[in-house]
């Protein structure tokens, strides 16, 4: 690497190089039996250069032929991309333990036995169909530049996804437990998804209207991915940003917010700098339903004539860093989940969202098959729908939040509770 | 290359192995707004070995040569410890020993044009677009992807085979006040870069439906009648009924299985649907898959009724069924999963003009905008339609998502049209991405649909 960067030095004004190593393994259970297991040993080098102030940018899987991935670089230079941004030079970072080495030891042989453990303790409880998913992963990257950053950092994730599926369908109740190395399913995380699903087996078809819905945290990506492509300078440089003009105003709920967090090294993947090498911090985003920031990687900082805020990730080696929340999380509120059951008089639970990637996100609108919706009447889980969709604008149902739930949850795209919302559309099929 | 392959594949002791390796040349363009954002061409490289030992079948994915040794060793010990809780032991379905190199019959090799070509006329395309004062963005990208993949197994299999897919599109935005909308716009194909010259129609069309949809009124939650267009009647086979095709979806889901019988009446008598990967010149064509087999066409629906599914070679044994040809990777990254090709529903005989009053009062509904499956549930989204009274087209509408019951609309398509049109881009992402997942159909009449409105 160090001589890569003597090479791309001869030829550049400011030049950057990404490398990541990861080792993963994964082992899938389908009907409550092993189904698959898979391996992965993934190496990449990208590399970023500045010359005139003009950016180029090329990538490789192996240092295998260093001339080549120089070359490369060098040839989308002629494309004309704009290269202004300065490479910061960063050090002496708050420290963020995220390797834990007894994942080292941890193997598929442990990872099927608590699988098939789960599937049986599951099975005693429930008629459904059980799928389930462990996996760990062990990373290194590394990030040097020109201005004399040298940073790295070692990752370590065990993950354990458990579904139970509804009869013909594979709309389930799901959650996943994540953690930097090997952790026993606890009961808890069990039974809830246990009682849930047999308090929910009925097929019911009630009216259809405007109802209380609760987002369990593993469908609050739908909304919150509006809300990150409001917040994205990327959003705000190409003005299409329903809340350029928000900041410091309030848009949602008092009750509501929500920042990012990527120094809470309780989970994994926490990261004290982003992919660009400018440190992270705790970024309030919403406080009190008031708009706080935007968030910046180094272009778009550039651009808009701010500071970078550390939100410069790349979605892989190939692609280059854009502004991103990774590490999103809502401020829980004071009932548990059972007590936010136990307030709705009438409503659904959204528990699997179809479709969350084709509404209008930029505008914040969402249209969402709910699949499955589980159905509450006074009080209490009775049944499960389907052919239901729920619709709504974020900038109109995040002013009206009834109740936040106690509990964050890991789950895609955050760390949220669930939330309960007044006067959602619904619409049922009969 | 092939004895390269041979030598790595040699360390593995299990009854059978295959490697497949692959080389990976990406080119990329990309504007945001009237901004050059990114350019570059790139290649990378990778292995993946499967490992079929004592009936465990296992695979890992590696991109340095270096790690051959490890990598065998730990997918043979996977595979013993998937034999160990296997319920019955993984078989392969036989297939015929291929020595073959298939290098597509393509019109202009985008590897011979030069990057500034395709730089100028991904520009042309995006300006089109920003050349109104409502367009607020864009958001318009050359994507170029050559897969060189060498596939070998034990059982003698040597096959060379290139895919080369091209592309320019993306997303026009438009805005006006607070509102902005947006519109998808794609050319492309397996075809060669010619598919993407002379295409300034497509994204002048796509502008002003951008523009229209500022104007356009939100449609109303509810049932409604629908006549969906070719590229939408495309989406829902593929999301809907398409997934339920492929084997390894329903393998493991005893009430999937019960519902997907073959035999079984699920669709109106008029609805017949095939997917065929061998169609010349569309996106999903390929020869061969990532098993080494031959790819074929498999009616999966004739007038209602169930007759084909789609298979990789371990599916195959496991339902008794012949080998289809449709087990695919994304690249290197991954093992290969079975797939859609190219699926369609089969043209019937009616115009646009006899569905349309045949609908009387409804909604016609165009342009696929991404969708999702769960099952007998789907949801997935239009990009505009319109209002149809006396069968007649009325105003826009935008914000428009689709819901339904897989079996329930199978039965309540009521009439085909006879314009079959396949898409030019696509994107499955059923764990991988498949950029040459095709779908298609001519326009088609459902009734009762749940829209989901604002």
């Amino acid at each position: 690497m160090e001589q890569l960067l003597e090479m791309v030095r001869k030829v550049s004004d400011k030049s950057e190089i990404y490398l990541v190593d990861s080792r993963g393994d994964s082992v899938s259970f389908e009907d409550a039996h092993l189904k698959d297991i898979e391996g992965s040993i993934q190496s990449g080098i990208s590399l970023r250069i500045i010359k005139n102030a003009t950016l180029g940018f090329a990538y490789t899987k192996n240092l295998m032929n260093r001339k080549e991935l120089i070359q490369n670089a060098l040839d989308s230079l002629k494309g004309g991309v704009e290269g202004l941004f300065e490479l910061p030079l960063t050090s002496n970072l708050p420290s963020v333990d995220t390797y834990d080495p007894s994942i080292e030891t941890l193997t598929n042989s442990a990872m099927v036995e608590e699988c098939s453990r789960v599937c049986e303790f599951l099975s005693q409880k429930i008629k459904g169909q059980i799928n389930m998913s462990a996996s760990r992963t062990m990373s290194r990257l590394r990030i040097v530049n020109s201005s004399g950053t040298d940073l790295s950092l070692k990752s370590s994730a065990y993950f354990l996804h458990t579904e139970i599926l509804y009869p013909y369908s594979s709309a389930s109740l799901h959650r996943t437990l994540v953690s930097k190395t090997f952790k026993k399913a606890h009961d808890e995380y069990l039974n809830f998804l246990a009682d849930t699903y047999n308090q929910s087996k009925k097929e019911m078809s009630p009216d259809g209207r405007k109802m209380n819905v609760l987002f369990l945290p593993e469908t609050m990506y739908v909304l919150m991915w509006r809300l990150q492509n409001a917040t994205s300078s990327q959003s705000i440089y190409q003005n299409i940003s329903p809340v350029a003009e928000k900041i410091n105003k309030r848009i949602f709920d008092e009750k509501l917010s929500i920042y990012n967090d990527p120094l809470n090294d309780n989970l994994p993947h926490a990261r004290a700098f982003d992919d660009e090498g400018t440190p992270c911090s705790h970024f309030p985003l919403v406080d009190m339903g008031v708009l706080k920031n935007f968030y910046y990687d180094l272009y778009f900082a550039t651009k808009l004539k701010t500071s970078p805020t550390g939100h410069g990730f790349k979605g892989s080696v190939s692609s280059k860093p854009a502004p991103s929340l990774g590490h999103l999380c809502i401020t829980p509120g004071n009932k548990s989940f059972s007590d936010l059951v136990k307030s709705i008089d009438r409503g659904i639970i959204i528990a699997g969202a179809l479709g969350a990637h084709s509404g209008n996100i930029p505008n914040g609108d969402f249209s969402i098959g709910v699949a499955p919706g589980i159905y509450v009447e006074k009080g209490e889980v009775v049944g499960h729908l389907k052919d239901v969709m729920a619709a709504g604008n974020i900038y109109d149902i995040l002013k009206n939040v009834v109740e936040i739930e106690n509990t964050l949850h890991p789950c895609f795209g955050g760390n949220f509770p669930s939330l309960l919302f007044d006067n959602v559309n619904v619409t049922i099929k009969k | 290359m092939f004895e390269t392959l041979r030598s790595m594949i040699s360390k593995a002791t299990a009854y059978y192995a295959d490697i497949r390796y692959e080389i990976k040349k990406e080119t990329k363009i990309v504007f945001n707004g009237k901004e050059l954002f990114h350019i570059g061409s790139n290649s990378t490289d990778g292995f993946v070995i499967r490992i079929l030992k004592d009936g465990g079948l296992s695979s890992i994915a590696y991109t340095k040569a270096d790690d051959n040794e490890t990598a065998v060793r730990i997918a043979e010990e996977n595979a013993v410890l998937m034999a160990r809780y296997v319920n019955s032991p993984v078989k392969f379905a036989k297939t015929e020993v291929v020595k073959d190199t298939f290098l597509p019959d393509i019109d202009e090799d985008p590897r011979h044009v030069p990057i500034d070509e395709k730089l100028q006329l991904t520009q042309n395309y995006n300006s089109i677009s920003l050349k109104n004062e409502k367009i607020a963005t864009t958001n318009i990208q050359y994507n170029e992807v050559i897969r060189e993949k060498y596939f070998m197994s034990t059982e003698g299999t040597e096959i060379r085979e290139d895919l080369v897919t091209t592309s320019i599109g993306g997303l026009i935005t438009s805005k006006d006040g607070t509102l902005t909308q947006n519109v998808r716009v794609a050319v492309g194909g397996s075809k060669g870069f010619a598919l993407l010259r002379n295409q300034e129609e497509e994204f002048e069309k796509k502008t002003v439906i951008a523009l229209d949809l500022l104007n356009a009124t939100r449609v109303a939650g509810g049932t409604y009648n629908v006549v969906l267009n070719p590229d939408l009647a495309g989406g829902f086979t593929h999301e809907a009924f398409g997934h339920f095709s492929e084997a390894d979806l329903i393998e493991d889901s005893p009430t999937m299985r019960e519902k997907m019988q073959i035999g079984a009446s699920l669709g109106n008598e008029v609805l017949s649907i095939t997917d065929d990967p061998t169609v010349p010149r569309q996106l999903g064509f390929y020869c061969y898959d990532d098993e080494g087999v031959k790819a074929r066409g498999v009616p999966l629906m004739k007038q209602g009724v169930l007759v084909g599914r789609l298979h990789s070679r371990r599916t195959a044994a496991a339902f008794g069924d012949g080998l289809t040809g449709h087990c695919v990777a994304e690249d290197y990254h991954y093992a290969p999963i079975v797939r859609m090709g190219n699926i369609f529903i089969e043209p019937g005989k009616n115009t646009i003009e006899n569905l349309l009053a045949m609908l009387d009062d409804g909604l016609y509904i165009l342009d696929h905008k991404g969708g999702q499956t769960s099952g007998e549930n789907f949801t997935f989204g239009a990009q505009y339609g319109y209002i149809i009274k006396g069968g007649t087209i009325r105003n826009m509408i935008r914000d428009i998502n689709i819901s339904g019951n897989l079996y329930h609309t199978l039965k309540n398509i009521t009439a085909i049209g006879n314009d079959l049109v396949l898409s030019k881009t696509g994107g499955c992402g059923k764990g991988q991405l498949n950029i040459r997942s095709c779908s298609g159909g001519p326009h088609i009449l459902i009734n009762n649909v749940v829209i989901g409105g604002m």
